[in-house]
């Protein structure tokens, strides 16, 4: 049976262009804003200084704040829309820059990050409790521009929050040109996994903000306090592992195994043909 | 015209192109799997090979041309073509091989089920309050008070508040939202909130507010009232 070069050709280019379109159809990975990504920095962490040249190489993540209707004392506005984050580790520390706008500086501004703790879901809002689901507490780093320090604090629902005994957050605030510059820095792993989280690096774990502007009405009320914030929704945190090479020693082996396999298919093929 | 291997593969790619481009499109589907398309693809080759080896003389001019070709015997010009498969054929298993081996640069994807089942006992309640001019509009005088900051003042979903809350907050005036549920359904939703839905509505992330603990019922259904009138939606019924 003969077959015309043509008919060859026809079928092997159909293969390979089907090998390709089997290819096409992987998908893709999406990069959107979603996560805070900290990488691994050798040397020094700029956990001193919001204003470290470091951070203008750190790419921002910005997620969008709303102003906390969730729970009574809710507010309707707040007057912070928008919170740009950085993160930096080296392996033992993580430090977390916030940065957002706020056209004054005042003593009861504060910023605040939380994670959830271990492996139960929390609720974003203080971990309040869930009706069908067992949730867990959350860890809360909490900064107050008058208190000039971190602040290390749990909850599981409002009325709950509480200052935790052992304090591990480092947290510090520099204010220009109507704009924060909130660092929080805390070792990744600690010795109380039951209040604090805990971040292996590679994973990805749940992260929410909330920002206070602490400037006073004309009645010397503060504008945001408590449950009057602006916050954000669970979004991801990953401190990213360090570089791995392991998958192009994997790749090297499969493709030397691949030539080996055409190889003897190649020579079984000719065997038989001239048998 | 074509050799053997032509319809096989025209089958493939027609296949493949139903698959990806008009299955999503029929009503009620949704784009398919990569993982799915792939798997729907290899039944349809294999399909093909058991069908092209059912005979001698068809094994033959199935495989023929495919084994001339990989030991290069009388294939002229092709020889470069050749080449190039053996070479290709190798660096594409590394590659998937790297792929499948390098950790993922996204997060976990997130499923998380937008209407689920409510408990047992807020299926098949019906609206207790009259449905008068009066009644609607009281109910829309409370969806501006309470629900308009996230919700929306056009029913929309993009109230004010909304902007920084994922999942964003239901936009009513889409015909997938309250159109699709009973009365019932909402009073559980607004009653019990974000806090109130079962682990596939991943209750962690909602920003509902529970309003069970600020709101009389009466109010509520008032308020469901308003909604689907606002909205200029009915709600769904069973025929």
């Amino acid at each position: 049976m003969k077959h015309g070069v043509s008919e060859i050709a026809t079928g092997v280019i159909g293969g390979v262009l089907l090998v390709m379109g089997f290819l096409a159809v992987e998908p893709v990975a999406a990069q959107e804003s979603i996560a805070v990504r900290a990488q691994m920095v050798k040397g020094l962490l700029p956990a001193d200084d919001p204003n470290a040249a470091v951070w203008s190489s750190v790419a921002p993540a910005t997620f969008p704040m709303s102003p906390q209707v969730h729970w009574p004392t809710r507010i309707l506005e707040a007057t912070v829309r928008d919170l740009s984050v950085r993160a930096l580790h080296d392996g033992t520390n993580v430090t977390i820059l916030l940065e957002y706008a706020d056209p004054s500086e005042d003593p009861d501004d504060a910023a605040a990050i939380e994670f959830m703790v271990g492996d139960k879901k929390a609720h974003f809002a203080h971990g309040q409790p869930m009706a069908q689901v067992e949730g867990g507490p959350v860890n809360i780093w909490y900064w107050k521009n008058k208190d000039a320090k971190g602040m290390d604090m749990n909850a599981k629902g409002f009325g709950t929050l509480s200052v935790q005994t052992h304090q591990d957050v480092k947290a510090k605030g520099a204010y220009a040109n109507g704009t924060w510059k909130v660092l929080f820095t805390r070792p990744l792993a600690t010795e109380h996994p039951e209040e604090d989280t805990q971040i292996k690096t590679g994973g990805f774990i749940n992260i929410a903000f909330a920002v206070w502007d602490g400037k006073k009405d004309i009645s010397g009320e503060l504008k945001e306090k408590g449950s009057q914030k602006a916050i954000s929704s669970w979004w991801y945190f990953r401190a990213e592992a360090p570089p791995d090479y392991s998958g192009y020693y994997y790749a090297a082996l499969a493709v030397g195994l691949a030539f080996g396999f055409q190889f003897i298919l190649i020579r079984k093929l000719k065997k038989g043909q001239s048998a | 015209m074509g050799g053997p291997l032509l319809k096989p593969v025209i089958l493939i790619g027609i296949v493949y192109a139903i698959l990806k481009f008009a299955v999503p499109n029929i009503p009620g589907s949704a784009p398919l799997p990569a993982s799915l398309i792939f798997l729907y693809l290899m039944l349809t080759t294999s399909g093909i090979v058991i069908f092209a080896t059912l005979s001698g003389e068809s094994k033959d001019a199935f495989w023929g041309p495919i084994q001339r070709f990989l030991t290069g015997e009388n294939i002229g010009n092709l020889q470069v073509l050749r080449y190039g498969v053996l070479l290709l054929l190798p660096l594409i298993v590394g590659w998937q091989t790297y792929n499948s081996t390098a950790i993922s640069a996204a997060p976990p994807a997130e499923n998380r089920t937008i209407h689920p089942a409510p408990p047992g006992e807020y299926t098949g309640l019906s609206n207790p309050i009259a449905k008068t001019p009066d009644a609607i509009q009281q109910g829309k005088g409370f969806y501006a008070a309470f629900c308009s900051p996230c919700h929306g003042g056009n029913f929309d979903g993009k109230g004010p508040a909304s902007r920084g809350f994922n999942p964003p907050p239901a936009n009513f005036s889409d015909p997938t939202t309250i159109a699709m549920l009973q009365e019932s359904y909402l009073f559980w939703r607004i009653k019990k909130g974000g806090v109130g839905l079962p682990i596939e509505g991943m209750p962690w992330k909602s920003a509902m507010p529970r309003w069970e603990v600020e709101l009389p019922d009466e109010w509520i259904w008032k308020i469901i009232m308003g909604e689907y009138d606002g909205a200029h939606q009915s709600p769904r019924t069973w025929e």
